[in-house]
């Protein structure tokens, strides 16, 4: 069942924005959460691992049930968003066939795409896109292709909880993929089946991209007993060093590029609301006054 | 020059500009700067240059168009002040969002651009303009920005380019140390790199990096709890006006009708009160009748308004995938006026001038104005876009090929 038409909610659509022009140098995506008829009134910011996009398909499960209760209607996750930085807002065919295994699941799920950092040098004129498509089956071979959704982004002039709660995310996400990276360079995890080739094994290990000496690894067992846990501290402290520098610099970079704009924003956000509601007071109390003199 | 908007600036004007059912437009708040840049080359040891460097840091939405100038272009500086109050001092440029639109500056926009520049003081004032286009089926559309500097005669386009987090690999990690078997280079390293680790063994300035990141965190939650709470006070205010302004609409109406009546002669009246019956529909025709009668500084109604979220699935898909989009020229889906595009604007033509001046009917080269008229044929194919200047953007077509007839595009 092809879908009609997307309503993309604009607050929805401003997280989307917000998270896409947040960097440049990869493509990032998240999930949007919404009602059958495809009306995306949220957008969940989800990490930029691609290959946990199914194990994080059921996060926003919660944001899902809050997004019900606050509207009185039933809500789901019904489509998934990414980024194309520098490159054009048609989807790959790795996009294509993505979304093809997404309507296995969903005939309804829709995919959203946002170009953006795209600029004709000669004439200096930037250009953000967006465009929303399904897969279907191609008439020959076994190749899916794209078929266009019209998308409407609808006004909402307020912006809804769970849309700031989701664009607030952002820079927790980016500091704990941060967090993921440092730990996962100071253990290297393999699987008890490889472990069983015993001395041989770890033989190996001299020979694979790492190119760990076997000295220089001390082993313990893990609760897990399917998974065997190696701990490198055989790194000296130049090396230690360094690493939590590229940490130190990698979280600067986050606060400086993606908290601090978020938080200026916020901030002009209330006096902007401060002032709105001012002028809100002074219309509401202008018309009771015209309304009582109509009566 | 180079000039700078954050991410978080630049999404929030589209958010602004989406929400406005004609075109928008406002003032941008930031600084101007000067760089010094080194550079060597053959032919000179250093050679130093001065860059300017424009950040636009936040901008003042206007609620709606002609709020501090009029249809001659002439800039009113007593509503200039009321709007920008003390962040005058600010303002670094303003900008315009359009649909449809050719990436020029129109003559009114030039004219207030002189004015503006001389009121504020802003010798290099900037005007960035918005464009948006979309294809025939609604499935993609395109969101065009160019920063002009009218005041200047040469380079006057500037490019704008969005700071962002960059690259966010984590390829800069080390796995293994290089190997190194001098024991004075391990004894010295061990003896003085000991003072950047904890009893724990961990680095001091993650710990402390940590800290940082996380009082920033709370503060952006904290501040993000406020924004929360003023979006719903604004939500339950505006709420309210327009329940008020629907009740003086009907109350006027209601007026109306008291006033026709005793106007109508008695053996008349039964007659004039089953006409009324017809012609006013029950439900919330006659709010729509009498707004479309009353004052046309009223904003019009709210999108979901027109859109009926209660109606049956049925009607509900034929209104959804042909939704009516005012502006859209060139679109199969454009909409009659009768159904959507007096509601927003108030010409009942579709136009996008902001009806709170009454209708425009001018014929000045301000391509907003009668570009956006009802059955209007589009220039275009259904299936492009439409190539309205030199220095247009490719034309999207459905099939996905962004053909390029420029040799400058993606």
């Amino acid at each position: 069942m092809a879908v009609n038409a997307v309503h993309l909610e604009s607050d929805a659509f401003l997280v989307c924005m917000n998270h896409a022009l947040s960097t440049e140098k990869e493509e990032v995506m998240g999930l949007c959460i919404g009602e059958f008829r495809c009306i995306a009134c949220d957008a969940f910011c989800l990490s930029t691992n691609m290959s946990s996009i199914f194990t994080l398909y059921i996060i926003p499960l919660n944001t899902c049930h809050r997004l019900a209760e606050m509207t009185g209607r039933p809500m789901r996750v019904v489509g998934w968003y990414h980024s194309h930085p520098h490159i054009t807002v048609w989807p790959s065919h790795v996009d294509v066939r993505t979304q093809a295994m997404y309507q296995m699941m969903d005939q309804g799920f829709v995919g959203l795409i946002f170009s953006c950092f795209i600029e004709d040098k000669n004439t200096k004129t930037g250009r953000v896109l967006y465009t929303c498509f399904q897969s279907v089956q191609a008439q020959k071979g076994s190749e899916y292709e794209r078929i266009e959704i019209p998308v409407h982004v609808v006004p909402h002039e307020t912006i809804g909880k769970v849309c700031l709660e989701s664009a607030v995310e952002l820079p927790k996400i980016l500091c704990q993929e941060e967090q993921d990276a440092y730990r996962r360079i100071h253990r290297y995890i393999m699987t008890l089946s490889e472990m069983g080739k015993g001395v041989q094994g770890l033989k190996s290990l001299k020979t694979t991209a790492l190119e760990l000496s076997v000295s220089q690894i001390c082993l313990f067992y893990s609760a897990n007993v399917s998974t065997l846990e190696l701990c490198l501290a055989h790194l000296d402290p130049i090396t230690k060093i360094h690493n939590g520098s590229v940490f130190t610099k990698n979280l600067c970079s986050q606060m400086s590029a993606i908290s601090g704009p978020l938080l200026q924003w916020l901030e002009d956000k209330v006096e902007q609301n401060k002032q709105n509601i001012a002028e809100l007071q002074l219309e509401k109390e202008r018309l009771i006054l015209e309304l009582t003199d109509l009566d | 020059m180079a000039a700078s908007i954050s991410g978080y600036t630049f999404s929030s004007l589209c958010y602004h500009s989406a929400n406005s059912n004609s075109d928008h437009e406002g003032f941008l708040l930031g600084e101007v700067r000067q760089e010094e840049t080194f550079s060597i080359s053959d032919s000179q040891i250093s050679s130093t240059e001065f860059l300017q460097v424009l950040e636009i840091h936040n901008h003042e939405p206007c609620s709606q168009l002609f709020s501090f100038y009029d249809y001659a272009g002439k800039v009113n500086e007593e509503n200039l002040k009321r709007i920008l109050k003390e962040r005058r001092k600010n303002v670094i440029g303003w900008y315009r969002f359009r649909r449809n639109t050719q990436e020029q500056m129109s003559f009114r926009e030039q004219i207030i651009h002189k004015q503006l520049t001389h009121i504020l003081g802003v010798p290099d004032l900037v005007f960035l303009l918005f464009s948006f286009i979309s294809t025939a089926n609604n499935s993609t559309h395109a969101l065009e920005y160019v920063l002009f500097r009218p005041n200047r005669k040469y380079n006057q386009r500037v490019s704008l380019t969005i700071p962002n987090l960059g690259n966010t690999s984590q390829q800069e990690y080390k796995v293994s140390s290089v190997p190194n078997t001098s024991w004075n280079y391990a004894m010295v390293i061990k003896e003085q790199g000991a003072e950047f680790f904890d009893k724990d063994g961990v680095m001091k300035d993650i710990r402390t990096i940590f800290q940082v990141y996380n009082a920033l965190q709370d503060k952006v939650q904290a501040v993000c709890g406020e924004v929360e709470q003023s979006e719903r006070l604004k939500e339950t205010f505006q709420e309210e006006v327009n329940k008020l302004k629907k009740q003086i609409a009907l109350r006027k109406s209601e007026k109306e009708e008291e006033r026709r009546l005793s106007q109508v002669p008695e053996e008349h009246k039964n007659t004039y009160l089953a006409y009324n019956s017809r012609v006013v529909c029950p439900g919330n025709a006659a709010e729509e009748y009498s707004l479309e009668n009353q004052d046309t500084s009223e904003t019009p109604p709210p999108y979901s308004e027109v859109i009926p979220l209660d109606s049956t699935a049925d009607s509900q898909e034929t209104s959804t995938a042909y939704l009516p989009r005012p502006q859209a020229v060139g679109s199969s889906n454009y909409a009659p006026p009768s159904l959507g595009a007096a509601k927003f604007s108030g010409n009942g033509d579709g136009s996008s001038t902001d009806s709170s001046q009454g209708t425009s009917g001018n014929d000045d080269e301000d391509s907003s104005e009668y570009e956006n008229l009802a059955n209007e044929p589009s220039e275009s194919s259904d299936s492009e876009f439409s190539q309205l200047a030199e220095g247009r953007p490719a034309s999207l077509r459905p099939d996905g090929d962004s053909r390029n007839s420029q040799a400058s595009r993606i």
